[in-house]
């Protein structure tokens, strides 16, 4: 079932198109990335979905609701995680949380509970009572999260929810976000500018360009579309070669009589299966490399460029994060 | 039932607002010096000269209503910047993405505002009893004085929220607020009585709500003369009305 349902969305404002007529589907439970540069229109297409700004044109649907007719039911389902601050760091993490549990109408009797159950989740206990400004960035990035937790929201948006952290505290929300997944079976729609991320995390991921999606799929058929990975395989043996091509496999010609290049799809599965046919013909290896596609690849496939220009959201969002330490 | 609703959204967004003057309250102090300055500074020295005249009335006494209302609007007035912050950050979205109406969001914010300046207003309001400024202090002037507080607050935090719709940056907001506060101010009764003013002023004076604000705290506090006070408080209340409708239709352009 498609919780998210996206058909020929338009933004405008003024003259510039932002968003130039996407269309897209979510399924129920599952991670869905928009991967695009900065400009490509993703926070724009979240903040449409959300009700945040009116849509231009098209038609878009959330569990079922009409983003124009329905403006309050969507934001009923919806939990939103901007990319900028969005925890008040003149507040502790606790009241921070209390804030949202007021806002979403949790009823008074199992407020405390279910905000004890995402201080909890997120793993802020020992801090949920120290202002949220003195908070590291990856802990504000799990504050920010459990604040829309409370609500339980069927739909989660996550706007670049990785960026301006460090790898270590990068890999710990990838963690939390897959939990949420699992646990909560919330459906995810995040943004991010960052291959690995949309490759570790997403079932799905749109590649946005210019405020158009290049190409829809799974990191790995998106992958695959690019023709396969390279297995290089080196053997003492000299038959070795002779027998992968008996075996049906698709050699480079440029291999030497000890490497072997073969050209695969999804490489990382094949590798045992190869390595056993090679053992039952009695060769043995020497070594195995593999090059994998990346998403990297795929995206300079259809959108013609690399993605390079990431680097300069990640430091004004570090800048940011830092003011709202100072200032709240 | 939505009525309650509707109460409890704008509690809760005045609740949190507090909370922060509760964890960090050295902006109330900050905030004070400058009425401090006002009062300690101007109004003791205009005092000895008797150049205004000001009635019956000691020029401190007429001067500490005026000085009250300029250190509400002061509170007020950076309400919109504040505003612009939470957009700048992402506080603004994620409270946009909640089922909260918008209307409920500028009465809360502009509700605080209002509390707020009654917390800022007290400290100019002791000072005034310890520098020995003779007022009026009965349950009916003090409820009426902190109502008209409350109300001023809301008042101009709400303009300043609709200019923060039509402006959008800090810097803008920044120097707007400094470009109203002083010309409200000295086109208003509060530091001088409107009819010593030119006629162009006086115009100004007349349609400038603060004039009212200050008139209705003097009746109170000074001259216990009530007989304008249902005018002065219409105005209040249709000038409070006028600016919450236009901060709340005009805001959600401020994160577009």
């Amino acid at each position: 079932m498609s919780v998210i349902e996206v058909e020929g969305l338009v933004k405008r404002f003024g003259q510039f198109t932002a968003v130039g007529g996407i269309s897209f589907q979510v399924e129920q439970g599952e991670i869905f990335g928009l991967l695009g540069p900065n400009g490509a229109g993703k926070t724009t297409t979240i903040r449409c979905l959300l009700t945040l700004i009116p849509p231009t044109a098209g038609t878009a649907k959330i569990a079922g609701f009409d983003v124009f007719k329905h403006q309050q039911q969507v934001r009923e389902v919806s939990g939103y995680v901007p990319q900028d601050v969005s925890v008040d760091g003149d507040l502790t993490g606790y009241e921070n949380l209390l804030f949202y549990a007021k806002l979403f109408r949790i009823p008074g009797v199992v407020r405390k509970e279910r905000i004890k159950d995402v201080i909890r989740f997120m793993e802020l206990t020992d801090k949920a009572n120290e202002l949220a400004r003195n908070y590291s960035g990856g802990m504000m990035r799990r504050l920010e999260i459990a604040q829309v937790l409370i609500n339980r929201p069927r739909i989660l948006f996550l706007d670049e929810p990785s960026i301006g952290l460090d790898p270590a505290a990068k890999r710990v929300v990838w963690d939390y976000i897959n939990r949420l997944r699992n646990e909560f079976g919330a459906t995810i729609l995040l943004t991010t500018h960052d291959m690995n991320e949309a490759d570790q995390l997403c079932d799905h991921i749109a590649i946005m360009n210019g405020g158009k999606i290049a190409v829809t799929g799974s990191p790995s058929e998106l992958k695959a579309g690019l023709g396969g990975d390279i297995i290089t395989i080196v053997s003492s043996d000299s038959n070795c070669r002779q027998v992968l091509e008996q075996l049906g496999y698709r050699l480079m010609p440029r291999s030497q009589d000890s490497a072997c290049d073969l050209v695969v799809d999804d490489g990382e599965r094949k590798i045992p299966e190869i390595i056993d046919k090679l053992r039952s013909h009695g060769i043995g290896t020497l070594s195995v490399s593999l090059k994998v596609g990346t998403l990297d690849d795929v995206f300079l496939k259809y959108a013609g460029k690399r993605i390079g220009e990431g680097d300069l959201t990640f430091r004004t969002t570090r800048a940011v994060r830092r003011t709202a330490r100072r200032h709240g | 039932m939505t009525v309650t609703r509707l109460f409890t959204d704008i509690f809760t967004i005045t609740e949190f607002e507090l909370r922060k003057i509760w964890h960090d309250s050295s902006q109330v102090f900050i905030r004070a010096v400058q009425p401090v300055l006002w009062l300690l500074v101007f109004g003791e020295v205009f005092s000895k000269t008797r150049v205004l005249p000001t009635g019956d009335y000691s020029y401190l006494q007429f001067l500490t209503p005026g000085i009250l209302a300029q250190s509400v609007i002061f509170v007020a007035i950076f309400y919109g910047f504040n505003m612009v912050m939470d957009r700048d950050m992402g506080l603004l979205h994620k409270l946009l993405s909640t089922p909260i109406p918008r209307y409920s969001i500028i009465l809360g914010k502009t509700l605080s505002a209002g509390v707020r300046s009654i917390i800022q207003a007290l400290v100019v309001f002791i000072l005034a009893l310890l520098i020995q400024v003779h007022l009026i202090l009965t349950p009916v002037s003090i409820i009426g004085v902190l109502l008209i507080i409350t109300l001023t607050g809301m008042c101009f935090s709400g303009f300043s929220i609709f200019l923060a719709s039509l402006f959008k940056t800090r810097e803008r907001m920044m120097g707007i607020g400094q470009a109203i506060i002083m010309p409200l101010f000295f086109a208003s009764s509060a530091i001088y009585p409107i009819d010593i003013m030119p006629v162009w002023l006086k115009v100004l004076a007349r349609i400038n709500p603060l004039s009212y604000i200050v008139e209705a705290m003097r009746s109170l506090l000074v001259s216990g003369d009530y007989h304008r006070i249902g005018l002065d408080f219409g105005i209040i209340i249709l000038a409070t009305a006028v600016m919450i409708i236009l901060a709340s239709t005009s805001f959600s352009r401020i994160i577009r």
